[in-house]
C-alpha cells in the first residue's frame, strides 16, 4: 500500500514565469520546491502527495503547481484555490482542472448566514454554485472552515452527498484573530482547551462522504512533538470517522525545521498507538489513494 | 420536601432516570420562560462574536452566569418537585456543580453524540434537564439508555446515528418537564429536525465530597442563600 502525504505546499521564487503573492513568511526569494519535497519523501519512504496551492488564487498563481503536477503525474494530485468573490468560479475551476492533475479546491467560507438560528436556504449560500459544480464534475472539496462558517457545512453536505469532502487539519475551524506564525515559521492557531469541534465538524462524521486529514498538530498543540496533548482529538476523530476516513499529512514545508519531516511520518503511531497495522496503513496512504484516486505507481 | 415513592426509587436504581411531568408550571414556569428568553436574547450577540473568534461552539449557547441574572434560576436549583428525590438519592448530602441555561439550534445533526459524563467511580453525579419550551419528537429531545448507569451494563459504543443506539429511550415533553438522570448513564440530545430551537436548563449536581466546590464559587448569590440547606447546596460554607 502506498504511503501518501495528504496535504502539503510547494512554491518557487516569485518570477514572471511563476508569479505568486508574497508575504513575510514566503518572500519573493524564498522557495520550497518540489525537488526538496521529493528528497524528503524519498528519505522517509513516502510515495505520493497532495500539493495544495498557496500564495495566490488566480490562474497565473497556479502555474508552479501545474508544472509540478505535469512533471510528476504519478506522484502528485493537486488542490487549487478560487479567488474570494470570483465572478465566475465555475469557469475558473474548469480551467484549472482541464487534465491538469488538480482534483479539487480549498475553501474556508460558504457565504451563508452567520447565525445558526437564521433561516437556512442552502441555495442562497454564495458557495452553492461551487458545490453544485463540484458535484457535477466530481471535484474534491478541501475544507478549512472559519469558525463562524462551520455550522453551514451540513446543509451543503446534505444537498450534495456525492461530493468528496476532506476536512483539513484535524477538522479544526480557526477563529478570527487566532492565527499567527511562530519562530520556526510555522502557522499557529490558538484554540480553546475544551474541544469545541466535537460539537461542529466532528459531528459531520454522520455523512459518509466526509473525511479528515490528520495534520497541523504543531499549530494547535501546546507541546512539542509528538503533541501528546492532542491524542484525545485523534482518538475522537478515529472514534467518529473510523480508520477508513482519516488521512495522514505533514503540511510541508512549515515543519521542515521543527519537528522535521521524518518525525512527522511517525506522528500517527505516536498519537494512535493502538491502531492495527491495516488501520495504520490505511491512514498513512491507503485512504488517500482510494478517496482521492491516486494513480497506481 | 417531596420524597420519592418506592416505585420511583426502584426505577432510579434500576433504570437510572426519572421523569417529572409538570415539574414547573403556572406562574413559576412563565417566570422561568420570560427570564430565559430575555437573557438568551440579551446574550446572543456576544455568543456569536465568541463563535467567530473560535471561543464558543456554533451549535448551541449557554447564558453566562445565569444565577446572577435572575433569581428564578436559583429557585429552580432546589425546586420542590424534584429536590426531594435529589436529596434522597444523595443521602441528603447534595451540592450543585452548576447550571447550563442552554439554547440548541435546529441543525441537520445533533450537537453531541451519545456519551456518559462520568465514570462509575465518580461520586453520584446527577443531572436534571428541564424543558423551557415544548420539545416534540425530533426536536432535540433528551435520549437515555435505561440501565446504562450500572457498572455491569454495556459495553456501549457510540453509533453514527443517534437513533441507532441500542436500548435507548427518548423523552419528548412539555415545557416544565424535568428529567433526572444518573450521569454515568449514556445520554444524548437527539437530532433536531424541527424549526424550533430547544430551550432547556441542565442542572448538574453531585453527592458532596470535601473541597469539590469552594465557597467562592457561588458567593455572588449568597444573599439568596440564607437557609442552612441552601448554603450547603451551594457550598457557601466550604
Amino acid at each position: 500500500m502506498p504511503r501518501i502525504d495528504a496535504h502539503l505546499h510547494v512554491f518557487t521564487k516569485a518570477s514572471p514565469e511563476f508569479p505568486r503573492e508574497i508575504s513575510d513568511v514566503w518572500p519573493a526569494e524564498r522557495e520550497e520546491p518540489v525537488e526538496k519535497l521529493l528528497d524528503e519523501m524519498e528519505k522517509h519512504q513516502i510515495d505520493q502527495a497532495v500539493l495544495v496551492q498557496m500564495a495566490g488564487a488566480s490562474i497565473e498563481n497556479h502555474r508552479y503547481l501545474l508544472r509540478c503536477l505535469k512533471e510528476y503525474p504519478n506522484r502528485f494530485v493537486g488542490i487549487g484555490l478560487v479567488p474570494e468573490g470570483h465572478p465566475n468560479p465555475v469557469e475558473h475551476m474548469a480551467e484549472l482542472t482541464d487534465d491538469t492533475g488538480i482534483i479539487g479546491f480549498r475553501f474556508s467560507t460558504f457565504g451563508g448566514p452567520r447565525d445558526i438560528f437564521a433561516k437556512m436556504d442552502v441555495r442562497e449560500f454564495a458557495a452553492y454554485p461551487i458545490w453544485e459544480c463540484a458535484a457535477e464534475r466530481d471535484y474534491v472539496l478541501w475544507l478549512y472552515p472559519n469558525a463562524i462558517n462551520a455550522h453551514l457545512l451540513p446543509y451543503l453536505i446534505e444537498a450534495f452527498p456525492q461530493v468528496r469532502i476532506v476536512l483539513n487539519h484535524l477538522a479544526v475551524c480557526p477563529g478570527a484573530g487566532k492565527f499567527s506564525w511562530d519562530e520556526f515559521g510555522r502557522p499557529q492557531v490558538q484554540v480553546t482547551g475544551y474541544n469545541l469541534f466535537m460539537h461542529t465538524t466532528y459531528r459531520l462524521a454522520r455523512f459518509e462522504n466526509v473525511n479528515v486529514h490528520l495534520s497541523g498538530q504543531y499549530a494547535f498543540s501546546k507541546e512539542e512533538f509528538p503533541y501528546k496533548d492532542l491524542a484525545g482529538w485523534h482518538h475522537g476523530l478515529l472514534g467518529g470517522f473510523g480508520a477508513k476516513r482519516l488521512m495522514w499529512a505533514t503540511d510541508f514545508p512549515w515543519i521542515l525545521e521543527e519537528p522535521g519531516y521524518g518525525k512527522l511520518t511517525t506522528v500517527i503511531e505516536e498519537l494512535l498507538p493502538n491502531l492495527s497495522d491495516a488501520e495504520l496503513a490505511d491512514i498513512m496512504g491507503g485512504n488517500a489513494k482510494r478517496i482521492l484516486r491516486f494513480p497506481d505507481l | 420536601m417531596i420524597l420519592p415513592t418506592p416505585e420511583e426509587k426502584k426505577q432510579w436504581e434500576e433504570e437510572g432516570y426519572l421523569v417529572f411531568e409538570n415539574a414547573i408550571q403556572g406562574a413559576d414556569l412563565k417566570r422561568l420562560q420570560t427570564a430565559f428568553d430575555h437573557w438568551a436574547d440579551a446574550c446572543k450577540g456576544e455568543w456569536l462574536d465568541r463563535v467567530e473568534a473560535g471561543d464558543a461552539a456554533a451549535t448551541f449557547y449557554d447564558i453566562p452566569n445565569p444565577l446572577e441574572k435572575d433569581p428564578i434560576f436559583i429557585d429552580i436549583i432546589d425546586y420542590p418537585s424534584y429536590y426531594g428525590a435529589l436529596m434522597d438519592f444523595t443521602d441528603h448530602d447534595l451540592i450543585l456543580l452548576g447550571p447550563q441555561v442552554r439554547t440548541v439550534a435546529p441543525w441537520p445533526v445533533s450537537y453531541t453524540g451519545w456519551h456518559p459524563d462520568v465514570g462509575y467511580d465518580n461520586p453520584l453525579h446527577i443531572k436534571v434537564q428541564i424543558y423551557v419550551n415544548d420539545v416534540e419528537p425530533g426536536g432535540g429531545e433528551f435520549g437515555f439508555v435505561p440501565g446504562s448507569h450500572k457498572r455491569d451494563s454495556g459495553p456501549y459504543t457510540r453509533p453514527m446515528r443517534q437513533e441507532s443506539m441500542t436500548g435507548h429511550k427518548t423523552f419528548p415533553g412539555k415545557a416544565g418537564t424535568a428529567i433526572m438522570f444518573n450521569s454515568c448513564g449514556w445520554h444524548v440530545s437527539m437530532d433536531n429536525h424541527s424549526d424550533t430551537p430547544r430551550k432547556s436548563i441542565i442542572l448538574i449536581y453531585e453527592k458532596r465530597t470535601p473541597g469539590r466546590i469552594g465557597p467562592e464559587q457561588y458567593a455572588s448569590i449568597s444573599e439568596y442563600c440564607q437557609t442552612p440547606e441552601r448554603r450547603k447546596l451551594f457550598s457557601l460554607d466550604g
